[in-house]
């Protein structure tokens, strides 16, 4: 039986994208993740994946098409099998099932700081999968056929609430306005926090910026880039993490949505997460940090004057002097995508595990901003050559909750073989680089899981 | 200052005062003249203005209406009595396809200010053919006014109001409004079509009726007001054209409507504002829309049945409970 391959949802509003760039043809053999073609939105591009392994039957673009959303780009079936003549049903968005979804593929470079539509039902995300998993979750958790008010769905999004955690009091047990509005009361007396996010927050005074991935229910998890990176890279990691808690990610000073702003050291980075922290009043989260997102989040988590409530340090810096320096170089000087993919590379133990978009997302989001001289700036105030200028080993010895530290032992960047205190655990990764969370996504989402669900 | 005044007289009061300022008005009816009128609305009109300007007519509607529409096309502002509401169907093509179509027919150049009132609507057991509410038969027609008064001031003041403009306006009364009382204000009262009456401000739900269904959403409210129940009740006055403003903002502010119509159920005007609201107003919505209508039956002539075939206090009572879904009434309340 033949399977679409779908023309994925490329952000929240888009209807269409081009068809930038296929990689098969008709009658071409494909196996179950292998990348068939790349679209592109306004400002990003993504990479389509099969699904399933299986035989190319049809090819409905060619490259310079526009396709349409969660239409069907080709159809994969068994070799030899003839296609029925008319064209495949468009498949309603509200019957995804968990196989559709995983054609929607790794985006290496969503759009820059789209903010959060606060009308939106607040299972709506950029991806039908994570729509669709998040309904289907929503419907085993509650357990009831209710439904809830358009008000109350209103609100909920409004607050950041994930309705289908409310228990709902309405006709035949459906959520309606006063079990939101009881949720958020109650919520907030217990101390876990139900947060509603602008997802504006201002770039000019603290210089971070903050987003909600998604939303959930209880202490929310704060996600940290490192060097180079930007939040929207964590999206395709959030498939891997199986809680429930909001999560929200951040964009460093020099850093996607806040590639205007600048640190011009260490402490006026941490100075700056602290700063957007305190804008949205988290004063009790988890932190999540990759690289140089791990030194800061040490380096917070240590202050010991907020609710820091676990840490999960992925491929940290700022535990031992040494970095690669010649990479951090070669990562700003590069301005041709050959150049930036032989840097880029680095980052991983095997270079197919390097989304190619990633590359030239990298080279656009630099186009017409100060991303890559604010990027240089931050770079000459926490690094020399090939010398980190900042350490966070005290600060890590220093917390007292739950910490993880999670290394590949084929890291580039940063030295493998760096020591941890006794109290936190250490997990090394083999054949895995810089980058565990996109090499060793589900195992990496586990050991986060278990980090933040520690933490009680 | 205002006086107390009953419904008819008030109409009575709109009418007379017209005639006095425009002599282009007149009225015309079965016994409206000699006898004043079967609700005594036109009664010492006759004696005042004189038999070409009240005049008596036989009992043929078709005739009647036909007499007034073509009237208000030649430059006159005619009001024809009709004595039921049911027998306007006599004259339903001067009304739907003349009356309502000559305005955009010439081009803007012709008006037919036209005025059909007229009574609805259950009361008395006077059985099927003269217990009917029809005003979805006029909201349906692209053209026409329709004016539906709950009180003696809205009565006054919407009936002067239709007698300065210019287009063709179905003015639906209530055999069962005639007899209530209400505060009339003193001097020039006119009140513009399309603004809504906030009857009774509240914050919990929005009740919204026309006619004979505004006392009996009052009663309901105020019944409820003793469980610590905040009813709204909008009275939008005029069907066409409608205040959907109004509607809208209280929505906004209860998120709860329950809509009381006298009509049948099927086809209504309720099913039509439930549109609306769902439509422009569902984000605000924490509870269906729910609607208390007639029956889809001919109105019976036993009492009984005829009170069980339109909404009663009771019925809107508990479609105001259910819309607060029910149980934690005091919370709902809060």
């Amino acid at each position: 039986m033949a399977r679409p391959i779908l023309m994925p949802q490329v952000g929240q509003d888009l209807t269409e994208g081009k068809v930038t760039a296929i990689f098969v043809k008709q009658g071409d053999p494909v196996k179950k993740g292998d990348i068939v073609a790349e679209v592109e939105s306004e400002k990003a591009v993504f990479e389509v994946e099969a699904f399933e392994t299986g035989t190319i039957l049809e090819i409905r673009y060619k490259v310079g098409d526009t396709a349409i959303v969660l239409e069907p780009l080709m159809m994969v079936g068994e070799e030899g099998e003839v296609l029925e003549t008319a064209p495949a049903e468009k498949p309603a968005p509200a019957t995804f099932s968990g196989e559709d979804a995983q054609t929607i593929v790794q985006a290496a470079k969503a759009p820059a700081a789209e903010p959060v539509a606060e009308s939106q039902p607040a299972n709506v995300t950029s991806f039908p999968a994570e729509a669709a998993r998040e309904a289907e979750t929503a419907f085993l958790k509650t357990g009831t056929t209710g439904g809830s008010s358009p008000l109350a769905r209103r609100l909920a999004a409004a607050a950041g609430v994930d309705i289908a955690t409310v228990k709902g009091t309405g006709p035949r047990g459906a959520v309606v306005k006063r079990d939101v509005e009881a949720f958020s009361r109650s919520g907030q007396s217990s101390g876990s926090q139900v947060l509603a996010f602008s997802g504006k927050t201002a770039t000019g005074a603290a210089g971070s910026f903050i987003k909600t991935l998604q939303s959930g229910t209880g202490d929310p998890v704060l996600l940290i880039h490192g060097f180079g990176g930007e939040l929207s890279a964590w999206r395709p990691f959030l498939a891997h993490l199986g809680i429930a808690n909001p999560i929200l990610a951040i964009d460093l000073p020099g850093h996607g949505a806040a590639s205007a702003t600048s640190a011009s050291d260490f402490d006026a980075l941490v100075a700056s997460v602290r700063a957007s922290l305190a804008a949205e009043k988290l004063d009790r989260v988890h932190l999540v940090g990759h690289s140089l997102g791990a030194a800061v989040a040490t380096a917070i988590a240590g202050g010991g004057d907020l609710d820091i409530r676990s840490l999960t340090l992925i491929a940290p810096a700022g535990l031992g002097p040494k970095i690669n320096g010649d990479y951090v170089a070669g990562f700003l000087g590069s301005s041709t995508e050959g150049a930036l993919k032989v840097w880029l590379d680095q980052l991983v133990h095997d270079p197919a595990a390097m989304p190619g978009v990633l590359v030239r997302a990298t080279l656009s989001g630099r186009d017409g901003t100060a991303m890559a001289a604010n990027q240089g700036k931050l770079a000459a105030g926490v690094f020399s050559g090939n010398t980190q200028l900042f350490s966070v080993r005290e600060a890590l010895a220093r917390f007292a909750g739950p910490a993880r530290v999670i290394v590949g032992t084929e890291d580039r960047i940063v030295p493998p073989d760096q020591t941890v205190p006794a109290s936190v655990a250490l997990h090394r990764l083999p054949q895995v680089g810089h980058l565990p969370q996109l090499e060793a996504a589900a195992l990496v989402g586990r050991l986060v899981a278990q980090t933040v669900r520690s933490a009680g | 200052m205002a006086r107390e005044l009953m419904y008819r007289d008030a109409l009575r009061e709109a009418i007379d005062e017209e005639m006095e300022r425009n002599n282009t008005v007149f009225i015309i009816g079965e016994g409206i003249a000699e006898r004043g009128g079967s609700y005594k609305v036109t009664e010492g009109l006759l004696a005042k203005y004189g038999p070409k300007r009240v005049r008596d007519t036989p009992i043929a509607e078709a005739g009647m209406i036909g007499v007034g529409v073509g009237a208000a096309i030649a430059g006159a502002r005619p009001i024809v009595e009709i004595l039921y509401i049911d027998f306007a169907m006599l004259g339903m093509d001067m009304i739907v396809n003349q009356a309502a179509k000559f305005r955009l027919m010439t081009g803007g150049e012709g008006r037919v200010p036209f005025i059909m009132r007229t009574q609805g609507g259950t009361g008395g057991g006077v059985a099927a053919q003269h217990s009917q509410s029809l005003e979805a038969m006029f909201y349906h027609v692209p053209g026409l006014k329709v004016v539906m008064p709950s009180t003696p001031s809205d009565a006054k003041g919407l009936l002067k109001y239709a007698l300065r403009q210019d287009d063709p306006v179905m003015f639906l009364e209530h055999k069962h409004l005639y007899m209530t009382k209400g505060m009339v204000p003193d001097g020039e009262h006119i009140i513009e079509f399309g603004k809504g009456d906030i009857k009774r401000a509240g914050k919990d739900v929005t009740v919204i009726a026309w006619s004979n269904m505004v006392p009996r959403a009052l009663e309901a409210a105020a019944r409820l007001a003793e469980e610590g129940i905040d009813v709204e009740v909008i009275d939008p006055r005029t069907l066409v054209p409608l205040d959907k403003e109004m509607i809208l903002t209280s929505v906004a502010k209860t998120n709860r409507c329950v809509i009381v119509q006298e009509a049948v159920r099927r086809g209504g005007v309720a099913s039509d504002i439930a549109s609306i609201i769902q439509e422009e107003a569902f984000y605000d919505l924490d509870a269906p829309i729910e609607i208390v209508a007639g029956l889809n039956i001919p109105i019976p002539f036993n009492l009984e049945l005829e009170k069980a075939s339109v909404p009663q206090v009771d019925d809107v009572v508990a479609a105001v409970r259910r819309s607060l879904h029910a149980k934690p009434l005091a919370q709902a309340a809060e």
